[in-house]
């Protein structure tokens, strides 16, 4: 019984472990240019983007993936993910890119902000180009920086993705809740969260090993 | 020929005028100072030298090339890069890059801008030559927040001038270092006057810019009060203002 409700509470994480991949894909380049949008000179530019931010920032992702999901259907009259899995898959995953990539933003935005103003005019009188500045002074400096709070949200994310199951999107604690109904056992519910510890253990030392690596400089 | 003419220049921040009509000369090989109180407008100037400030008026002419005309439309980022190799820059905070060594601080600009292996090589032997004569062949290889603050401004002159600057600016180099650390610094800006470096110095040290300047500039109120030699405008100044700013100093 054990190995059998491991195999499959195994496929169901399966299912956290894609929506928690794909959505690190995508949120983290497009919370990079999230942040390059709240930090534009342009007002007009500059709002939008801060209120899109407030909005993501200010609702519950539950909530998100809700609207999200069943809104196009109710206020446009169209079903624009398709049918079955595959349609609550998409919804899912766009609904966490959203709301993670804003929240990147924000640290992005945090650690580029902190960068003090000395080391772009140091690599200005030396002659180097914006894009240079970026890649050779900037960022590296804003990855030591924002590796802590980088590693926060990640880990969130883990746990966040078993939010998806108010769409009906199959993952782990939906596997587990399956074993209520068809066996009459809940042991297996309390067994999902195993996988979420071992997965954020991990993490967790992936991301003290980068701290790691990052420590000889200052 | 004057290696540096720089012509009627005003800057504004806001509605204050920072700089006030500021025109001076100066001849290659030189050592010229500038002095002057806080909010004189003595770094506002060098950093209108270096384009990290746009004056609103005035003309920058270096070796006969003018560099920078007010009315000019927006010099293109290229442009302003090409210009600015003209002038060196040794900042206050030192601004070194934390990420990288003490050699890879000096030699990453002229790396980036060098086209082939030999060049490279060239760079590296000239960026570590430069540190020898700072005095930090032992250092080479450590990062910045393994340096003292003296240590580190030295690495910042030698970045400085790895990239053969026509002239090399330092913002009061010696004020965010302990006192006990001013005199390796100040040590090393001596030796580059003597083999004569053309330099402008804006600083605090007094006793300093006596003893190093062809030159000496008083600014204040965003103007030229007095200017000459080391004699004449610390030992015998005649405008009211410097004789109270080095009184003040002196007591």
């Amino acid at each position: 019984m054990f190995v059998n409700v491991t195999l499959s509470l195994l496929e169901g994480f399966l299912g956290t472990l894609k929506l928690f991949l794909l959505t690190l894909v995508f949120s983290l380049p497009l919370g990079l240019i999230i942040s390059f949008g709240s930090m534009h000179k342009r007002m007009i530019v500059r709002l939008p983007i801060r209120f899109i931010i407030w909005v993501v920032r200010g609702t519950p992702l539950m909530l998100q993936l809700l609207i999200i999901f069943y809104g196009p259907g109710i206020f446009l009259g169209m079903n624009v993910w398709g049918s079955g899995d595959g349609g609550r898959f998409t919804a899912a995953l766009v609904a966490f890119v959203i709301n993670y990539a804003c929240y990147f933003s924000e640290i992005f935005r945090g650690g580029i902000q902190s960068i003090p103003k000395g080391q772009y005019e140091a690599a200005a009188v030396l002659g180097l180009s914006k894009s240079q500045t970026f890649f050779k002074i900037v960022l590296l400096q804003v990855v030591k920086k924002i590796v802590p709070p980088i590693s926060n949200e990640v880990i969130t994310l883990v746990k966040d993705t078993s939010l998806a199951r108010v769409i009906a999107f199959y993952e782990i604690i939906w596997e587990g809740e399956r074993f209520i109904k068809s066996a009459g056992i809940i042991w297996p519910l309390f067994y999902t969260g195993a996988f979420y510890l071992v997965f954020s253990g991990l993490l967790t030392l992936l991301f003290g090993y980068i701290e790691k690596k990052l420590d000889y400089f200052k | 020929m004057a290696i540096l003419e720089v012509n009627e220049i005003r800057k504004k921040f806001d509605k204050e005028e920072i700089l006030k009509g500021i025109s001076f000369s100066m001849e290659m090989g030189q050592t010229l100072s500038i002095i002057g109180s806080s909010g004189s407008g003595k770094t506002t100037l060098l950093r209108c030298l270096n384009f990290l400030e746009r004056p609103d008026e005035g003309s920058i002419t270096v070796n006969g090339d003018v560099l920078f005309f007010a009315n000019y439309s927006k010099l293109d980022d290229k442009e302003l890069r090409q210009k600015r190799h003209h002038f060196g820059m040794v900042f206050q905070q030192f601004n070194l890059f934390p990420q990288y060594t003490a050699l890879e601080n000096v030699i990453l600009a002229p790396k980036l801008a060098a086209t082939s292996k030999e060049e490279i090589e060239e760079i590296t032997e000239n960026g570590k030559e430069l540190l020898r004569k700072m005095g930090l062949e032992d250092r080479m290889s450590n990062y910045p927040h393994q340096l003292s603050g003296g240590q580190q401004q030295r690495v910042a002159i030698a970045r400085a001038l790895a990239l053969k600057p026509d002239i090399l600016c330092f913002d009061e180099p010696t004020s965010a270092l302990d006192p006990e650390l001013t005199g390796e610094v100040l040590k090393v800006i001596k030796e580059l006057a003597m083999q004569k470096t053309t330099m402008i110095i804006v600083t605090h040290e007094i006793g300093f810019a006596r003893d190093v300047s062809d030159e000496i500039i008083f600014m204040d109120g965003g103007v030229i009060a007095e200017q000459g030699t080391p004699e004449q405008v610390i030992d015998n100044p005649t405008n009211e203002r410097t004789k109270q700013f080095l009184a003040n100093y002196l007591k």
